[in-house]
């Protein structure tokens, strides 16, 4: 229907992807808004259990594919439902996956392309998408122009919905119409390697220590480590750390690596360039220590600490383990 | 085996912007520069050209005119030709106005690879690779941190949440690498020179076959609203005091905030 707002629900390891949950949340909210129904369009492994999504949020949800594929290998049957639900917007997640299915499905279907974005809602009838663009500088908001095709594809950075916590029902399954996987469906694995680097999914964590290059070696690393297990967090890196070989690319945050939105950013030995800021410039509390006093991150940090590092993180790791009794 | 290079001016990351009355951005008041991530793009390409991958490597640039620098700039660290598609009716083209017409003329140039790098410095939205490669009915390989040519197909190394997968698809395809595939060169002096007596040619939406009306108004997106950011809390400074006192005062700004 012309109101219902579709969302794209990445499974892995059989259970929904944070950003599933986060989005499920989202469409009912916009699907309030619009007065239709949220829409799942699950795909990855284990999306066939698609229906406990409505506990999430969702009312309806087509299952695109279970498979270990590529997730691009989906857009030529996310486009096909997309056709036949006719929503007025699709949401997307802002991560490696959801921008490739978004931006085939803008090109696939001949629709506006918005974000990434960090407010969406539906007002007079329209999607309107507020983005933060040139890093940051200006915030615009944008809706689709007059007579533009439906429906709106929104990619949707992470945590700007909240998962729904302690919801019930189910969401009505219909598979995906089989169909030609088009030229997308080419693309395939050949070599896997899953756990090159034993490291957290950044995007799921809710408290982040990351690491610059004042955290000096890959040991250095593991003081950071030991203040993110106490704070229940997981540890991230600048380029620069990564580039050095210190930690996996997988920890990377900022412009070209991992974009983050935790209660708790803890910046360790981090300058702050605005390659690093973009990708956790929305965290919603900023927590600095650095040697630096001039540190670009002293100026948009919410705590700044000047101080050295490997005095101080021992210590506070003894001390929030204290105050927390563990 | 052919290369074509996608790339965009644009403002530079340190340099002031500004939009114009009509919500644009004001690219006349910014220094201009190729989208850093694009650079990436370019070595990829020229690292294949080096290895005998790959036979020659063009650029493609759709922009205003000045544009043209972007892409002598390019032709500067290497490569053979360029093409920028300029055009009045372009202005304030969307993602998905962009895409359709890099798509266009990627048709007619019809590369084996066409490359881009992984997002633009301003937008950040990573679209445009996905939807070219949907206008043009090819394969994406995306987010490569390595592109390679084997045979009659490319492949891309590409991280996932804990390791990477290599994923192949057969030519042509669309692809975009990230900034692991190596530093870029600086374009030399002698690249500089020979960069002036490279071939660069400048089409118009018509000489691809285009119309103003194929194109929505260049954008099937309007900004209706831009302003600046709102102002953040100021930050709490600690400094000059003992490691034990910055212990202290970090954990209660921590409880302050139940974040322990």
């Amino acid at each position: 229907m012309a109101n219902d707002i579709a969302f794209l629900a990445e499974y892995a390891d059989g259970a929904p992807s944070r950003s599933a949950l986060e989005l499920a949340a989202g469409a009912a909210e916009l699907a309030e808004q619009s007065g239709g129904e949220p829409v799942a369009l699950a795909y990855g492994p284990g999306a066939a259990d698609a229906a406990a999504l409505g506990a999430a949020g969702a009312a309806r949800a087509v299952v695109l594919g279970d498979a270990a594929a590529p997730a691009i290998t989906c857009a030529g049957a996310a486009a096909a439902a997309l056709s036949e639900i006719a929503p007025m917007a699709v949401l997307a997640p802002a991560t490696p996956n959801g921008r490739d299915l978004a931006a085939a499905l803008i090109g696939l279907l001949n629709v506006p392309g918005f974000g990434p974005v960090r407010a969406v809602r539906v007002e007079d009838g329209r999607v309107r998408s507020e983005q933060a663009t040139l890093q940051g500088t200006v915030i615009t908001v944008s809706e689709p122009a007059d007579g533009a095709p439906q429906p709106a594809v929104v990619l949707v950075l992470p945590s700007t919905f909240t998962p729904r916590e302690g919801g019930s029902g189910k969401a009505t399954v219909t598979p995906a119409k089989a169909g030609d996987a088009g030229p997308f469906g080419a693309a395939r694995v050949v070599e896997s390697h899953p756990a090159d680097a034993k490291v957290a999914n950044l995007e799921e964590a809710s408290i982040i220590v990351a690491g610059g290059r004042g955290v000096g070696s890959a040991d250095g690393f593991a003081t950071l480590e030991e203040l993110a297990a106490a704070l229940g967090g997981a540890v991230g890196a600048s380029r620069a750390a990564a580039d050095a070989g210190w930690v996996p690319y997988q920890l990377q945050i900022g412009q070209t690596g991992k974009v983050v939105k935790p209660a708790l950013y803890v910046g360790c030995g981090i300058s702050g360039a605005i390659q690093h800021r973009v990708g956790m410039q929305t965290a919603e509390n900023v927590l600095a220590i650095n040697k630096d006093p001039d540190a670009p991150i002293g100026e948009f940090a919410d705590l700044f600490v000047v101080g050295d590092l490997f005095a101080i993180v021992p210590k506070l790791t003894a001390e929030i383990r204290r105050r927390k009794g563990t | 085996m052919r290369i074509v290079v996608c790339l965009k001016q644009v403002p530079a990351t340190t340099s002031e912007k500004r939009y114009t009355a009509d919500l644009r951005l004001d690219r006349a008041a910014s220094e201009a520069v190729i989208n850093p991530l694009d650079e990436y793009a370019i070595e990829q390409a020229l690292r294949l050209q080096e290895a005998g991958s790959v036979d020659s490597v063009g650029f493609l640039s759709m922009g205003p005119e000045p544009a043209t620098e972007a892409l002598r700039r390019a032709l500067a660290m290497g490569g053979d030709d360029a093409t920028l598609v300029t055009d009045p009716a372009l202005g304030g083209a969307d993602t998905w106005a962009t895409a359709r017409v890099l798509a266009t003329a990627l048709d007619k140039l019809a590369p084996d690879v066409s490359l881009m790098g992984m997002a633009s410095d301003d937008a950040r939205g990573s679209l445009v690779p996905g939807a070219v490669a949907a206008l043009r009915g090819l394969p994406l390989l995306s987010y490569g941190s390595e592109l390679r040519i084997e045979g009659t197909a490319a492949r891309v190394r590409r991280l996932t949440a804990t390791g990477f997968d290599i994923i192949e698809a057969p030519l042509p395809v669309v692809a975009s690498v990230t900034d692991q595939v190596g530093e870029p060169r600086y374009a030399s002096l002698k690249g500089i020179m020979a960069a002036k007596r490279k071939p660069m040619e400048t089409w118009s939406l018509a000489d691809i076959g285009l119309a103003a009306d194929d194109l929505h108004g260049a954008a099937l997106t309007r900004v209706i609203e831009a302003r600046k950011p709102e102002a953040k809390a100021p930050t709490e400074r600690v400094e000059n005091v003992s490691a034990d006192e910055a212990v202290t005062r970090i954990a209660d700004w921590l409880a302050a905030r139940k974040l322990i």
